[in-house]
């Protein structure tokens, strides 16, 4: 039995910031964090406030901006997006790791980012990719590069007050490749030990990192044909690894040098 | 909150409360009890089902989300006493031991083969990820999937399963 709280699915954006202000309200998308986590004891909402009902929120688009999704756009929709993985196959790469097919038929690509798990296997695309939020309050939007958005793990800086309207992910990062190397025990639900993408674009490479910091870990400022050693040197002075059920800090540490040396001779 | 959802193509008018999963829901105020409680948490694949036309785990979703949806379980795959192709499928091929995670994995496969008429072994096997069956190895899951979409013979089809 679940932890008894009330149920809301607002249709209009005043509306849904009413109501977030309300004592122990939170945010349901596609509930694969939130609900277990209920179920669990973890979280005790007095209201859970349902964000599919507003208009546009399962909307995926190209445009002139970039590749545009809201809050309800799940995983898969991102995977069934022809503009996602013609333009954007290192989304779709990181995307594709996460979870199980019945939970990307569920699960966002905002609640994975507003869930703020060092282990988010969405952030390395976003952040590689220089995608941003669109967070609005009652005063209007505002916008929050992913390379701010992380604050600690499980904590974003989002205001109380603010919600993720939108991602973007701009126009100039289309066409780059990426790969997506995630370390797990088995396929399927597993959380990964350690995960890292190598971004190409232009001649320039950028590395992001699940599972390594407090934070999703962004290194930028490298090129093609950098020595293995340097970037993952590199790579490895930007992550503080902890030791937890999953692996142990030396452990985690040596499997990032050996994914970056992996990606940079197997290339993209 | 009262809901109003169509469930295998009949359509049920039902006050729930708000904190109630849509497995609970299907299985303890419908009676329909096809989909199963394993780990409840999304992991073990048991309750799946499918919600407007996609296989979801219904133990992270709540009855009030299905308002005004499509819900489809296993009781929906056969007509009376004949069982649908897939259930056939799995008999022939004794892709089932216990049945705890037939149900779900019947509803995996049947997505799957919406989509994807003639999968390989790897996408049988990413298609069932989300299900874990604890008696047949696998194996049986994925030759019954080949026998039914006519791979079983190729390369890479029964007796080549890893």
């Amino acid at each position: 039995m679940l932890h008894d709280f009330r149920y809301a699915a607002p249709r209009t954006a005043p509306e849904l910031l009413d109501l977030l202000e309300g004592e122990g309200a939170m945010m349901l998308a596609g509930g694969t964090d939130l609900l277990p986590n209920v179920r669990n004891g973890v979280f005790k909402p007095r209201l859970v406030v349902d964000v599919k009902k507003l208009p546009d929120s399962d909307r995926i688009a190209f445009g002139a901006e970039g590749l545009e999704f809201g809050p309800a756009v799940t995983l898969n929709d991102v995977l069934r997006s022809k503009d996602a993985r013609e333009k954007y196959p290192a989304l779709c790469a990181c995307v594709h790791e996460l979870a199980s097919h019945q939970v990307r038929n569920r699960a966002t690509v905002v609640g994975n980012v507003m869930n703020a798990s060092p282990c988010s296997d969405t952030a390395p695309a976003l952040l590689c990719l220089g995608a941003r939020a669109i967070v609005r309050s009652k005063t209007g939007a505002r916008e929050l590069p992913f390379d701010h958005f992380f604050a600690g793990p499980k904590k974003t800086r989002l205001e109380k007050g603010e919600f993720l309207e939108k991602v973007i992910v701009p126009a100039s990062s289309a066409g780059a490749k990426g790969r997506y190397l995630k370390l797990k025990r088995i396929n399927g639900h597993d959380l990964g030990i350690v995960g890292v993408l190598m971004l190409e674009k232009d001649g320039a490479l950028s590395f992001a990192v699940s599972s390594a910091a407090p934070t999703p870990v962004l290194v930028t400022g490298l090129r093609k044909g950098v020595a293995p050693d340097e970037a993952a040197a590199k790579v490895l002075a930007a992550c503080s690894p902890i030791t937890d059920v999953r692996a142990t800090k030396e452990y985690r540490e040596f499997m990032i040098g050996v994914y970056v040396r992996r990606l940079l001779s197997e290339g993209v | 909150m009262r809901i109003l959802v169509k469930v295998n193509g009949d359509t049920y008018e039902r006050e729930v409360a708000e904190n109630r999963t849509l497995l609970r829901f299907l299985r303890e105020d419908l009676g329909i009890t096809g989909p199963k409680e394993g780990c409840g948490m999304g992991e073990c694949g048991a309750c799946t089902v499918f919600l407007n036309g996609r296989a979801v785990n219904s133990c992270m979703v709540l009855a009030v989300e299905a308002d005004g949806a499509t819900v489809d379980t296993v009781e929906g795959e056969s007509k009376g006493p004949e069982l649908s192709e897939i259930q056939k499928a799995f008999e022939r091929n004794h892709a089932v031991q216990c049945g705890f995670c037939t149900p779900g994995m019947v509803m995996s496969v049947k997505e799957l083969l919406r989509d994807n008429a003639k999968p390989s072994v790897d996408e049988i096997k990413e298609a069932v990820e989300g299900n874990f069956c604890r008696c047949t190895g696998y194996a049986q899951i994925v030759e019954a999937v080949l026998d039914l979409t006519g791979r079983a013979s190729e390369k890479g089809g029964i007796g080549h399963v890893e």
